[in-house]
């Protein structure tokens, strides 16, 4: 873009906590802001400091993903006196009758009130109320942009934010994708490792999943046994377009919980052969969680897929976690070649009845 | 058809009349106890919010003396409260409780009159008679928990004016089963003296001027005394004076759109939470900005532990509001755990608290009796009025 005359200004920076909605809308927030003129500073990957200084200022009873979303909000204070903005997006409902957590709905009210805090972007997903191009218009406004160029860059955001759910959907890992779109690299397929000889699905949000601080890098741990992990992300679009039913008279409303419930659908029906196992990373206090987890295990029993549940908080010990992941592969891997032998067998028994 | 319902307090005593004006048996939900929470953790997901772990178990209790129709409020708000009776109901059933129908009162909006359907599912009659019945329903119900609110209302105020500890109580048990026992339109509309007349004729003592405490948090945890420890009873056997403004009443009224002092209290919140996230956390922030600036000497949070929007409440208090009015606060999050000492303990150092600061405030003249009467500000409603005159000192 031209500057018309003049020196070019410096341009409005605006932080973003890694932390909570980054992991699923990070791509789009980039592309808006960028193209509405903003620099975009990141705080750094967790840590044990900003957990710790999340934890001080958040109390018990708070998730710990809310904890350390505070930590990376006192972080960017801290390191980058410099910011204009602050960018802590408030979303209320991305469907028509969906919600989102009430935490989430009110993020930005308990953020506004830390101290020392920069001036907030204001940018209200509340589809029941408003279209988001209205929002985007707002937040344009707010960055000295015109409305049409807002809406253009919305469209642009849009599109390049579905070009990376499609890459997701290729089976890449989140953390990779994002990293690309960090540094601004093209969407490409990184080369695959060799395949895993057992097929995990990983359950829980993206800001469970995918912080490696949080979780202990349990992916990584995963992978180094042998098992090949796939992500909500990863799934097909097709998975995610039918509304789950719990019971006839209740509507599931809850936005992320209704992904997971989606996803797990299909692997206790039509996918029932494709995976041998699930995890489900539940952070303490989850509200939302803690009922679907109930229903997933329950529904679990009945079909026999091994489930586990696991369940986080800031005092997580290594040990202990590796412990548990390890009896359940090694469960699911002795029950594997159980059925393997099994089928040996039959066969041996139909062949000599043929003889 | 046998219909039962969960626990919230003294308000089984409305619901009961709202089934029963229909034509359909009632079993009146057993009181709280041990074993109730006892199956409700055993069989509850583990960190699910306390009010579902104690309604599991009523239903439980229910079923086992014969109910064969449950009927459990929903929502569709953001908060855990709308996946209460399908998880629960699954629970059941897993459990072995085969033969029972669980129909959801949805309250999310009482205006969009889907809860008319709930009245004409329990009715065993199905003719055209039953429309009339609703209506009288919904009219009884409404009176009554209107009724319930005012024995609510003095009883907090009276309790700390009692001479002889636990009158209170006995008054207000009574009131219950007479209330219970008034089934006629033209009874219920003369109740409302006999309450009066019956707080007015205790004995009290009206020169003392105690603290005074405003109340509020998540409903069910707030009305429900087996679950809260009794805390409104406790604070008032302290000598406290006890303001709620949480009743079914209040509740039905801001789903029926007329509750105008929760609007107020929405207006006051407005700058901290603008929108609706579920659970009391507009209201409760709200009403602790109305209480500051009516001269309260403290407040009192509860809610169920990891409840998600009283949660925010806290945050916004402890991080905000606390250091803008000033008014001592302490939050009470239960669980299964809760215990009844480490309470007590909590609550006699925040009332020793309250008066050290009172006493201070005395010394500067902040507050004193002007024409020997005590001076309360506009809140409450109108019969807290009624029954700040019988407290007053002649």
């Amino acid at each position: 873009m031209e500057v018309s005359g003049g020196a070019p200004k410096s341009k409005v920076k605006v932080g973003i906590p890694r932390a909570l909605h980054f992991y699923r809308y990070f791509p789009f927030w980039k592309k808006l802001l960028e193209e509405l003129g903003a620099e975009i500073v990141l705080s750094t990957p967790t840590s044990k400091k900003i957990v710790e200084e999340g934890v001080q200022m958040g109390f018990g009873e708070l998730c710990i993903p809310m904890k350390v979303f505070y930590g990376h909000v006192l972080h960017l204070i801290e390191n980058h006196p410099d910011l204009d903005y602050l960018f802590v997006p408030r979303y209320v409902a991305e469907d028509k009758d969906a919600y989102f957590c009430p935490k989430f709905l009110s993020l930005p009210d308990v953020i506004r009130i830390l101290p020392n805090v920069p001036k907030m972007l204001n940018f209200e997903v509340n589809v029941k109320e408003f279209p988001i191009s209205q929002s985007v218009i707002e937040l344009g406004k707010q960055l000295g942009v015109g409305q049409s160029r807002a809406l253009e860059s919305y469209k642009t955001a849009k599109e390049y934010f579905k070009e990376y759910q499609d890459f997701l959907r290729k089976g890449v890992p989140v953390n990779h994708a994002l990293r690309l779109v960090q540094r601004d690299l093209p969407f490409t397929v990184p080369k695959k490792k060799s395949k895993g000889d057992i097929k995990f699905l990983l359950l829980g949000h993206g800001y469970n999943v995918c912080d490696t601080y949080i979780n202990l890098d349990f992916q990584k741990k995963l992978r180094d046994q042998g098992i090949e992990v796939i992500t909500i992300e990863n799934l097909p679009e097709s998975l995610f377009k039918v509304p789950v039913i719990v019971n006839k008279r209740l509507r599931n409303y809850w936005r992320h919980e209704e992904e997971i419930m989606q996803a797990i659908r299909y692997y206790l029906t039509k996918g029932r052969d494709e995976i041998d196992g699930v995890i489900f990373l539940i952070s303490f206090a989850c509200g939302p969680d803690s009922l679907i987890s109930e229903l997933i295990m329950r529904d679990m029993k009945v079909v026999g897929i091994p489930f586990l549940d696991i369940i986080m908080d800031e005092h997580s010990g290594e040990a202990g976690l590796l412990t548990r992941i390890e009896s359940f592969t090694e469960m699911i891997r002795r029950k594997k070649r159980k059925l393997e032998m099994d089928a040996k067998k039959k066969v041996k028994s139909k062949i000599k009845s043929e003889v | 058809m046998i219909v039962s319902f969960p626990n919230m307090g003294p308000n089984w005593v409305a619901f009961k009349t709202f089934f029963e004006t229909m034509g359909a048996e009632v079993i009146v939900p057993e009181p709280t106890n041990r074993n109730t929470i006892k199956f409700g953790v055993k069989h509850s997901p583990e960190f699910v919010c306390f009010p579902f772990k104690a309604t599991i178990g009523d239903f439980k209790n229910a079923l086992e003396r014969g109910a064969d129709t449950l009927v459990m409020a929903i929502d569709c708000g953001p908060c855990r409260f709308g996946f209460y009776a399908s998880v629960q109901e699954r629970i059941l059933r897993d459990l072995g409780y085969k033969d029972f129908r669980l129909i959801p009162l949805d309250q999310a909006d009482l205006l969009e009159f889907k809860w008319v359907k709930v009245l004409f599912d329990v009715s065993p009659s199905k003719s055209v008679s039953m429309y009339s019945k609703a209506l009288k329903a919904v009219i009884m119900l409404l009176k009554k928990a209107k009724l319930l609110e005012d024995i609510q209302t003095a009883e907090g105020l009276f309790r700390a004016y009692e001479r002889t500890q636990g009158d209170t109580t006995h008054v207000v048990n009574d009131l219950l089963q007479q209330l219970d026992q008034t089934n006629s339109l033209s009874g219920l509309r003369k109740f409302r003296p006999i309450i009066k007349n019956t707080f007015a004729n205790m004995d009290i003592d009206r020169t003392r001027n105690p603290l005074r405490v405003g109340i509020s948090g998540e409903i069910h945890i707030s009305l429900e005394p087996y679950v809260n420890i009794d805390l409104r009873k406790k604070l008032g056997e302290m000598g406290v004076e006890i303001h709620q403004s949480i009743s079914l009443y209040d509740w039905v009224m801001h789903k029926l759109h007329v509750n105008f002092h929760r609007k107020w209290y929405e207006h006051l919140a407005k700058p901290y939470v603008p929108i609706d996230i579920g659970g009391e956390c507009r209201w409760v922030l709200g009403e602790y900005i109305d209480k500051a600036n009516a001269g309260f000497d403290g407040f009192v949070h509860e809610y169920p532990f990891t409840c998600m929007p009283e949660v925010v409440a806290r945050t916004i208090i402890t991080n905000k509001l606390k250091k803008m009015y000033d008014m001592p606060i302490i939050y009470f999050s239960f669980d299964e755990q809760s215990g009844v000492e480490g309470m007590r303990t909590r609550l006699e150092a925040f009332v020793d608290l309250m008066h050290s600061r009172r006493n201070q405030d005395v010394k500067t003249n902040k507050v004193k009796l002007v024409n020997n009467q005590k001076q309360y500000g506009h809140y409450g409603n109108n019969f807290c009025h009624e029954c700040i005159e019988l407290i007053q000192p002649k």
